[in-house]
């Protein structure tokens, strides 16, 4: 039996379950607007590490320990977890379904937790105690 | 008797490439190597939350030419990550989405982030 034809009105039609009925608008606005300041999160971790590279512990407690720039860092990264979260989503939702989904879907929930939690601990651990 | 090859599925080979093609998957790309690379940035971080032992060993295997390679790259990536945002952020205006523009502005992601990233490595870090 042929499969039946998807149209335009079969995606819009809120019945069919195309992607999630709930969540799809508020994970494009934001893809959207965590995307938009990963541009201020790139700019600063240029300059970053084109000050900090090859330094030493001393120098990198002197600039990301400043709150007025380890604060900042600390809430971008984040964004940058919540952003690569989201994206992995969509590509996982691309070429897996079901259990399977769920279960890679878990996994790419505790990377980026791990990757905020480890980074902004980090960040947090040289504004606050050096 | 030689045995036929067995027909394969077409599949991406089928298709003549085009450049907005090559930009699409260049865009989800890198930003599967942005994920992994995050990783880069936490354990330096973490490294020198930690002490100055374990940051002077991550500083070696960034500093060695391997790291620097790596390193190169994942500012590549980013930079074409974020150069294919902004044409993103353009297509949600609903403009630029005809035949020529479209593959003019996938040129300009290219260049683009090739030419940041240059710039970025030769002042900062090949000069400096």
């Amino acid at each position: 039996m042929r499969e039946p034809l998807i149209t335009k009105d079969t995606i819009a039609n809120p019945r069919t379950h195309y992607g999630s009925a709930s969540a799809s608008t508020r994970r494009f606005i934001t893809q959207r607007t965590t995307g938009a300041i990963n541009i201020a999160f790139l700019g600063m971790l240029l300059f970053l590490v084109i000050r900090l590279a090859g330094e030493e512990r001393m120098d990198v407690v002197a600039l990301v320990g400043n709150p007025w720039i380890g604060l900042p860092l600390a809430f971008l990264i984040g964004i940058v977890a919540t952003h690569m979260r989201n994206g992995m989503r969509d590509t996982l939702e691309d070429y897996l379904h079901g259990r399977m989904y769920s279960l890679v879907m878990m996994l790419n929930s505790l990377f980026c937790l791990l990757i905020a939690v480890a980074g902004i601990g980090a960040v947090l651990k040289l504004v606050f105690w050096g | 008797m030689s045995v036929r090859a067995r027909p394969t599925s077409p599949h991406l080979q089928i298709y003549r490439w085009t450049i907005t093609m090559a930009m699409s998957i260049l865009h989800r790309a890198t930003g599967i190597a942005n994920y992994a690379g995050m990783s880069l940035l936490v354990i330096w971080l973490v490294a020198a939350a930690v002490g100055q032992g374990p940051l002077d060993q991550v500083n070696a295997i960034y500093g060695s030419w391997f790291g620097q390679l790596v390193l190169f790259g994942f500012t590549w990536s980013l930079v074409h990550h974020m150069c294919g945002g902004i044409r993103h952020f353009i297509w949600d205006f609903a403009v630029m989405m005809e035949p020529g523009q479209r593959s003019t502005m996938a040129w300009a992601t290219l260049v683009a982030s090739i030419t940041i990233t240059l710039l970025v490595w030769t002042v900062f870090v090949w000069v400096k």
